[in-house]
């Protein structure tokens, strides 16, 4: 049982919730939802569980691009509210620089510095990234050299990946479960399986 | 703290933050450092006699080439086959907030991928008759190496590009093991003290390091680990002919143990936030299911490991053990049920024992049901059954054991459809249950 679980906010993420839902879920603990039997709880508990897990897998599976050394990018096309959510995990976790996440239609910019985060929503990653590239005055996120860490992360990331599989210990069922296709999809991940080369202009062009 | 300004504002004012500080978490001063820096590159050993040296050096390959890409997709294929027999993939860390494991992919086989698991080099003096790196392997691969700075680079790039949640570094022993883990350690320190790296790091202790080393890598790294691979000394010289089972594995566990509790008593600091742990193959050598077990039980209490991994034995061609046949994959499910019923339920030694036939091995069917069968005279009346009580009945886990107990305190349990409500699994929990004086049990379920 998840004691300290704060399921009202992820209850608060989630498309369909609305404000009776909300000041229901405010009165009661989540020890006390857990065991209800009602209709409208168990359906709470369900949607508190849905946004917990999207927001799981997103934190999971979304993939960072570098734009220059100051900014990280990547793709999110979430089903409920969870954008700032997660560009916010990503912006503490690295410290410093600036995160951006989005998709044609919106998108979320955090930025982390000693443990104070600041955050804007914009209108898509497309234009959310033209800003970004002006603002950190970049010309060509794709040819920065002199930056240290401008390494193929994706191609070395799918030298790795194939070298871990087992053929011994196949189980695509067992795989298609951990990583269910909406949420590859959310996350803008290429199939794994699939050696692609995605670009820039593939992120802009989602959506 | 949310601040709401108008949006440009906020964006220039994130860019100008974000440039003050771009350098901050990679700590090399800046960009320039970084080009002039002497970063050698992709490099492979032909011959095992190569020093391990020279195999960090790519021929011709400046920094800047390196630096833009240019990372052998071969060696990280080799050396990350070299893990994939390393089952843990923990990143569980009381270090920072303790969080839930995140799972960046999948592979094919369903395991998870949330770790850089790869080998520092796949050089290796050993000869265990289960490795495919082992000395005495006859299709061994190329000899591959990295370097602390390359190493650490790909480590980095994986982690801010949110492919992994760390690193999890084993190697091959080389052709002095005291020299590769000096490489190891110097890879882990480049990391923590010149790239702020935060995330998670778990370090393969070589078989016969020396004392000192293996407390420096405790410093660093979030979880070390020594693989026992058997379960005794006799069955450790069936598999290999190289590794002394007490002094090379036990001895340096114990100096993991002792030296965790002396800064804990000394200095008042936990180091190692995910403590020790440590592997065994799983059908290498003759041992029955009951000696993994007894050795599982004394890591456990003497030397005081977190987990104990089981790593189902596959024949690797070319190796001494090439003709055994591979272990069948539910032997290594039954035995981390077993192993889960002993840690996390807090079943009995006695109790477990009978789990096993009479030559000490598991069947292929549930450890808890065979148990159950053995232990439980009559059955439990889940309203005044205990917590360790319900633990005890096939379909009941702790989360719950735990809701039949809140659930009980407010009504008693009236019915099966009530238990199904609070996560019982009711076809496998029924037959040893007692439900308002009424025994749902037959000879057919209790032997099913």
């Amino acid at each position: 049982m998840r004691g300290d679980w704060n399921f009202w906010f992820y209850l608060s993420m989630h498309r369909e919730c609305n404000e009776r839902l909300l000041a229901r879920a405010g009165r009661m603990e989540w020890a006390e939802l857990e065991l209800s039997q009602q209709k409208e709880d168990i359906r709470i508990k369900r949607m508190a569980d849905e946004v917990s897990g999207e927001v799981h897998r997103m934190k999971a599976f979304v993939r960072l691009s570098s734009l220059g050394s100051g900014a990280l990018y990547g793709y999110l096309k979430p089903r409920h509210k969870i954008g700032e959510t997660v560009c916010d995990h990503f912006a503490r976790r690295n410290q410093g620089m600036m995160v951006l996440l989005g998709n044609g239609r919106e998108s979320w910019m955090s930025y982390c510095r000693v443990g104070r985060i600041w955050r804007e929503k914009g209108n898509g990653l497309g234009e959310g990234l033209e800003r970004l590239k002006s603002a950190l005055q970049i010309e060509d996120c794709r040819h920065n050299d002199a930056v240290p860490d401008n390494l193929d992360a994706e191609g070395i990331w799918q030298a790795y990946y194939d070298s871990q599989y087992c053929p011994e210990r196949k189980n695509l069922a067992l795989y298609r479960r951990h990583m269910p296709r909406r949420y590859q999809e959310a996350a803008g991940l290429r199939l794994v399986q699939n050696k692609m080369n995605a670009t820039l202009e593939d992120f802009l062009s989602k959506g | 703290m949310r601040l709401v300004h108008s949006s440009m504002v906020t964006m220039q004012k994130m860019a100008l933050l974000a440039m003050e500080c771009r350098f901050d978490s990679l700590g090399l001063g800046a960009a320039e450092k970084a080009a002039g820096a002497k970063f050698s590159g992709a490099g492979e050993v032909e011959h095992e006699a190569a020093s391990i040296e020279a195999a960090g050096h790519a021929p011709g390959g400046s920094p800047v080439e390196w630096m833009a890409g240019a990372v052998d997709k071969r060696k990280l294929a080799i050396l990350g086959e070299g893990t994939r027999h390393d089952v843990c993939a923990s990143t569980f860390s009381p270090r920072s907030r303790p969080l839930p494991g995140i799972c960046h992919a999948f592979t094919q086989d369903g395991r998870c991928i949330s770790l850089f698991k790869t080998l520092y080099t796949n050089l290796c003096s050993h000869q265990c008759g289960y490795c495919g790196n082992s000395a005495g392997c006859k299709s061994k691969s190329r000899g591959f190496s990295y370097t602390p700075e390359e190493l650490a680079r790909i480590t980095l790039s994986l982690y801010r590009g949110n492919y992994i949640e760390g690193l999890f570094l084993s190697s091959g022993a080389g052709r002095d093991e005291e020299r590769i883990t000096e490489r190891m350690i110097d890879t882990i320190r480049l990391l923590r003290q010149k790239h702020s790296f935060s995330g998670y790091i778990h370090l393969k202790i070589l078989p016969g390091s020396s004392e000192s080393h293996i407390h420096e890598a405790m410093m660093l790294a979030d979880r070390v680990s020594i693989n026992l691979e058997a379960a005794s000394a006799s069955h450790m010289s069936e598999i290999c002919s190289t590794k002394s089972y007490e002094s090379d594995i036990l001895q340096r566990q114990r100096y993991i143990r002792r030296f965790m509790t002396k800064i804990m008593s000394e200095e008042g600091i936990s180091i190692l936030p995910a403590g020790q742990t440590t592997q065994m193959v799983v059908g290498a050598g003759s041992e029955s299911d009951e000696e993994i077990f007894r050795r599982a039980v004394f890591e456990y209490g003497e030397i005081g490991v977190k987990r104990t991994y089981y790593s189902a034995f596959s024949p690797q061609r070319g190796t001494v053990l090439e003709e055994r046949h591979a272990q069948p994959l539910w032997r290594e499910r039954r035995l981390y049920q077993m192993d889960w019923l002993y840690r996390v339920y807090g079943f009995g030694k006695d109790e477990i024992r009978c789990a096993f036939d009479d030559n000490g091995f598991l069947n292929n069917s549930d450890p808890k049901q065979a148990i159950a069968r053995d232990c439980l005279d009559l059955p439990l009346d889940p309203n005044t059954a205990s917590y360790p009580q319900l633990l005890r009945v096939p379909g009941i886990g702790p989360k719950s054991a735990v809701r039949v107990l809140a659930w009980r305190k407010r009504q008693p349990i009236g019915s099966k459809k009530e238990l199904a409500a609070l996560g019982v699994q009711i076809k496998r929990a029924s037959p040893f249950l007692k439900i308002n004086g009424w025994i749902d049990g037959t000879l057919e379920m209790w032997q099913a």
